[in-house]
């Protein structure tokens, strides 16, 4: 009797040690706000058994500086492909294992080509979502102003200081990221969007931004995306995604606001989030778990219809929805694509002449 | 016997007092300043972590190099004196205007009956329990150009064109103002609960009028609460961005923008820190000669 | 005496009226739009409470509200104490070895930026925990360290405003009457001080759950602030949802404030009451 007590203690005592086990299967999670589907995650803890801890953030900024300073704690984290490249410089992220991602296969072959000038050889992340920086703009105002047939698919309307000086009045806003803007410049310019000059920055780039400065009427990252659905603001430097939130808000306002995002026709900067491992990550297997699932064709599909961005595995296309494909804003056409440059790295001394150039533009000295 | 031993016992006790602050202050303040400290002699680079080593041990041979680029840099970049004069007179005049404002509320709330003084004083600070963001949100829906003052003034027939108020400077104080007037409220209320009513009375005895009174009785009793509260809202707002970005104009040039700048998008650590160690101890230094004269104005009035 | 020091005039009133319509415009603003229906704040499009079955729904969000009250309540408090130490022993222990440096590291964390309190910290916890393997993991236990540390500042300089100008002979009458130091100061000094004491936590507890900058550097997996929250969501405009959290917060809070008014109020009346029988008998 007293050993069958026993007996059964020490198998309720192996059960409970196995249990914890399983249940300390854990991935920490670190990504921007709003950005997956509501069902990705519970449908990855039932396959897997991992217990996901989900932190969100909003800028790369803090999250470069916590990646840089050590232990961070988080086994996947998905900064920005430019500040991703880096992260993978300064020695950030461990190189994936292939063999635990068989669906990296699925992965779009021209993008990852483009993304390999980021990460040599596509080693360290895989994309996850992307995006371009254009221009958002109050349809009937800009018409108004403009006239009701121009053509407004060109960074004219922001660079070119008389179409400038016209739009002024009803609100121009940049982007406060010199480091998307100065490229996009040069881009429009004719001149490569890569350079890493400091003549050419302070001979070319700084006249255009000066010219048009007395119109804008601020910069900021964020602000303009009610400010455009409110018809507070009529063009707008922004990103694809934010862009077509606010199309979304006006509509659903139906406060007589038609707002457009629009990649103009000299091109624009193309960004990726990427999704990477960290070097101290504990859950390192279940990290590379979650990354497979995040390649899968009818994983990307829910995340792309839910949040309005297009994902990088092809294959998920038809399965989302025809209203966010069929849409050149979204999913650029092959002619536009083909125009897309993404952003160059820079390196220490020219973000500092960068940062200050546009310290000083702001400033309006 | 006993009373040495309980003075042996009340020292003991006063230097756990002392010490407890001191070493928490030691191990979390002065420790990391020494590390900022340290990384402003370093110089950036695409590394983990982002800044190079001062000391490097290479060949048996031990290298200690300070770099004083940072603060050279600093002395020849001349947009951030611009930058620190102009955050320190917006926040000198912010002070201001939050004294002349909670000079009074916190004197009325002094003069409420007892048991109706912790509500007025929780209802100063019950505002600032909501985010931060939202308040400063809710102001720009107040104060932009189809916002609801407008729209309420030109509804009343009193202005006939929008006023432009938001991205002014006149925001920018709105701003600061409403987020720091608890932190001039409440030391200053502190001070005027406890005065004694008997001095006024004493005065009026002697013929003073209630004004005159104010000004030669209350208002100098209550130094205190005033360099108190000043302290505490001038301080943080030399160093405020948030306001002054989302309420003001891109030309309102702040040290703690420009701080944030050079930290984030030029990824110039030991700038930023250099920049922080400047501005640390050009407003530290004359904070403590300024509180050592207090002391010892303390100590003397004491004496004599 | 007491009665011309609790003497609040029309003027008063009047004060207090444009002090609390100021402080309370944005507020109501706020409140009112955490009942639209539209997702954009500043539109008006019908009456709905329907953000607050969604605010209430949102676990995220409804952690990192607790979260945010339990790092503000514990760090306040423990900036009380440490703060009114510190200000005893600069105020009233006369001079000794250190006090400038002391008095120094007790305003600087004040001065300093945010960002570099922050990087600080971060790199004080990631090289202890090399070194000594602590704090092993970074989350409300390093929250809460920081927090301390800043408002601990805030704290002294409203409490030492406050004991220096508290009468020493007060003390000493007390002393003399045979009370040792550590009875003087629970009785005498401390009720003095307490409203000090008490506007320097409201003040703590305050900074503590409004700071997002601190907060975002030093915290670690699942350790998620309000602040944090509301400023990763901020990009697509503020949440109603937000809105409605804070009109809970405020009604509730200034409900509680009110009943505890009224309860004291009444019993003052009663004691009035019963004095003035007395006095009548």
């Amino acid at each position: 009797m007293k050993t069958l007590t026993k007996l059964a203690l020490a198998a309720s005592v192996s059960l409970a040690s196995t249990m914890t086990l399983a249940a300390d299967k854990t991935l920490n999670v670190y990504n921007w706000s709003d950005y997956i589907a509501e069902d990705t995650l519970p449908t990855f803890e039932k396959e897997t058994g991992v217990k996901v801890t989900y932190d969100v953030f909003d800028s790369n900024d803090v999250l470069e500086a916590k990646l840089l300073s050590g232990k961070t704690g988080y086994d996947v984290v998905v900064p920005s492909s430019t500040f991703l490249a880096r992260q993978i410089k300064a020695g950030v992220f461990q190189k994936l294992d292939m063999s635990k991602l068989p669906n990296h296969k699925n992965l779009d072959p021209a993008m990852m080509a483009k993304l390999a000038e980021l990460d040599p050889g596509n080693a360290y992340a895989v994309p996850y979502l992307w995006g371009t920086t254009g221009i958002g703009i109050n349809v009937a105002k800009v018409k108004e102003r403009l006239g009701e047939d121009f053509p407004v698919d060109t960074w004219d309307i922001v660079f070119k200081p008389e179409l400038a000086a016209k739009l002024a009045d009803c609100g121009i806003t940049v982007l406060d990221a010199y480091d998307e803007v100065v490229p996009t410049v040069l881009n429009y310019i004719g001149e490569d969007p890569k350079s890493q000059d400091q003549k050419v920055l302070k001979k070319k780039v700084a006249p255009v931004l000066d010219a048009i400065r007395p119109y804008v009427r601020y910069f900021h990252s964020s602000q303009y995306i009610n400010d455009l659905a409110n018809g507070d603001v009529c063009v707008s430097i922004g990103w694809s995604g934010d862009i077509l939130q606010a199309v979304d808000r006006a509509a659903e306002a139906d406060n007589g606001v038609e707002v457009a995002y629009i990649i103009p026709k000299e091109g624009a900067g193309l960004w990726f989030d990427m999704l990477a491992i960290p070097k101290d990550a504990g859950s390192v297997d279940e990290a590379h778990k979650f990354l497979n699932y995040l390649m899968d064709p009818k994983v990307m599909a829910g995340v792309s219809n839910y949040v309005w961005y297009p994902n990088a595995v092809p294959a998920s296309k038809p399965m989302i929805d025809e209203e966010i494909t069929s849409d050149p804003a979204i999913y650029p056409t092959p002619e536009v694509e083909a125009k897309l440059f993404t952003f160059p790295v820079y390196e220490p001394k020219f973000d500092r002449a960068g940062t200050r150039m546009w310290t000083a533009l702001k400033a309006g000295k | 016997m006993k009373g040495l031993n309980l003075s042996l016992l009340m020292g003991a006790g006063k230097r756990l007092v002392m010490a407890v602050p001191y070493v928490w202050l030691l191990l979390f303040f002065l420790v990391p300043f020494i590390i900022v400290l340290k990384i402003s002699f370093a110089e950036a680079q695409i590394a983990l972590p982002p800044f190079t080593d001062l000391v490097e041990f290479t060949d048996d041979v031990l290298t200690l190099s300070l770099n004083l680029f940072n603060y050279i840099d600093l002395y020849e970049y001349d947009l951030y004196l611009t930058g620190y004069i102009s955050s320190v007179k917006i926040a000198a005049a912010a002070t201001f205007i939050a004294f002349l404002i909670g000079y009074p509320i916190a004197y009325a709330i002094a003069r409420l009956p007892e048991h109706s003084r912790n509500l007025a004083l929780m209802l100063v600070i019950l505002p600032s329990w909501t985010s931060f963001l939202i308040r400063i949100y809710a102001w720009i829906g107040l104060l932009k150009n189809n916002g609801l003052i407008n729209n309420f003034l030109m509804w009343l027939g009193i202005i006939d064109e929008p006023l432009i108020m938001l991205h002014t400077p006149f925001a920018v104080y709105i701003g600061i103002v409403y987020a720091y007037l608890p932190f001039m409220v409440l030391p200053i209320y502190t001070n005027l609960v406890k005065h004694d009513g008997r001095l006024l009375e004493a005065a009026a005895d002697l013929g003073a009028s209630p004004v005159e009174s104010f000004f030669k009785i209350t208002l100098p009793l209550s130094m205190g609460g005033i360099i108190a509260g000043a302290m505490l809202v001038f301080i943080p707002a030399v160093g405020e961005f948030v306001i002054p970005e989302l309420l003001g104009g891109p030309d309102t040039l702040m040290i703690g923008k420009m701080l944030w700048n050079e930290f984030f998008n030029a990824r110039n650590w030991p700038g930023a820190s250099a920049v922080a160690v400047v501005m640390l101890v050009l407003l530290i230094i004359p904070i403590t000669i300024f509180q050592r004269y207090q002391a010892k104005e303390a100590e003397e009035a004491e004496r004599g | 005496m007491a009665n011309t020091q609790t003497k609040a005039g029309w003027p008063s009133w009047l004060i207090l009226g444009l002090g609390f319509l100021f402080l309370y415009l944005p507020i109501f603003v706020l409140m009112f739009y955490s009942f639209n229906e539209s997702r954009l704040v500043t539109v008006w499009a019908g009456f709905s409470t329907k953000w607050y079955g969604e605010l209430f729904r949102d676990d995220q969000m409804m952690g990192a509200v607790w979260m945010s009250l339990k790092i503000a309540f514990l760090s306040a408090t423990m900036a009380v104490a440490l703060g009114t130490m510190a200000s005893v022993a600069l105020v009233r222990f006369g001079r000794f070895r250190g006090k400038t440096v002391f008095t120094a590291m007790m305003t600087a964390p004040l001065v300093m930026p945010e960002v570099i309190t922050g990087l600080s910290l971060l790199l004080l916890f990631v090289t202890l925990a090399q070194m000594i393997g602590w704090p092993a993991e970074r989350g409300m236990l390093t929250i809460w360290i920081a927090h301390t540390t800043f408002n601990m500042a805030y704290v002294a300089v409203v409490v030492s405003a406050r004991l220096r100008e508290l009468d020493k002979s007060l003390e000493e009458a007390a002393m003399d009457l045979g009370a040792n130091r550590l009875a003087v100061f629970f009785k005498v000094t401390l009720p003095i001080v307490a409203p000090a004491l008490f506007s320097g936590w409201l003040l703590a507890f305050t900074l503590s759950l409004d700071d997002l900058v601190i907060a975002s550097f030093v915290s670690g997996p699942g350790s998620t602030t309000l602040p944090m929250v509301v400023f990763s969501s901020v990009r697509l405009g503020v949440s109603p949802k937000i809105n409605a959290l804070a009109t809970i917060l405020v009604l509730s809070v200034a409900a509680v404030s009110l009943l505890g008014w009224w309860l004291m109020r009444r019993k003052e009346l009663q004691r009035q009451k019963e004095m003035r029988a007395a006095y009548a008998s």
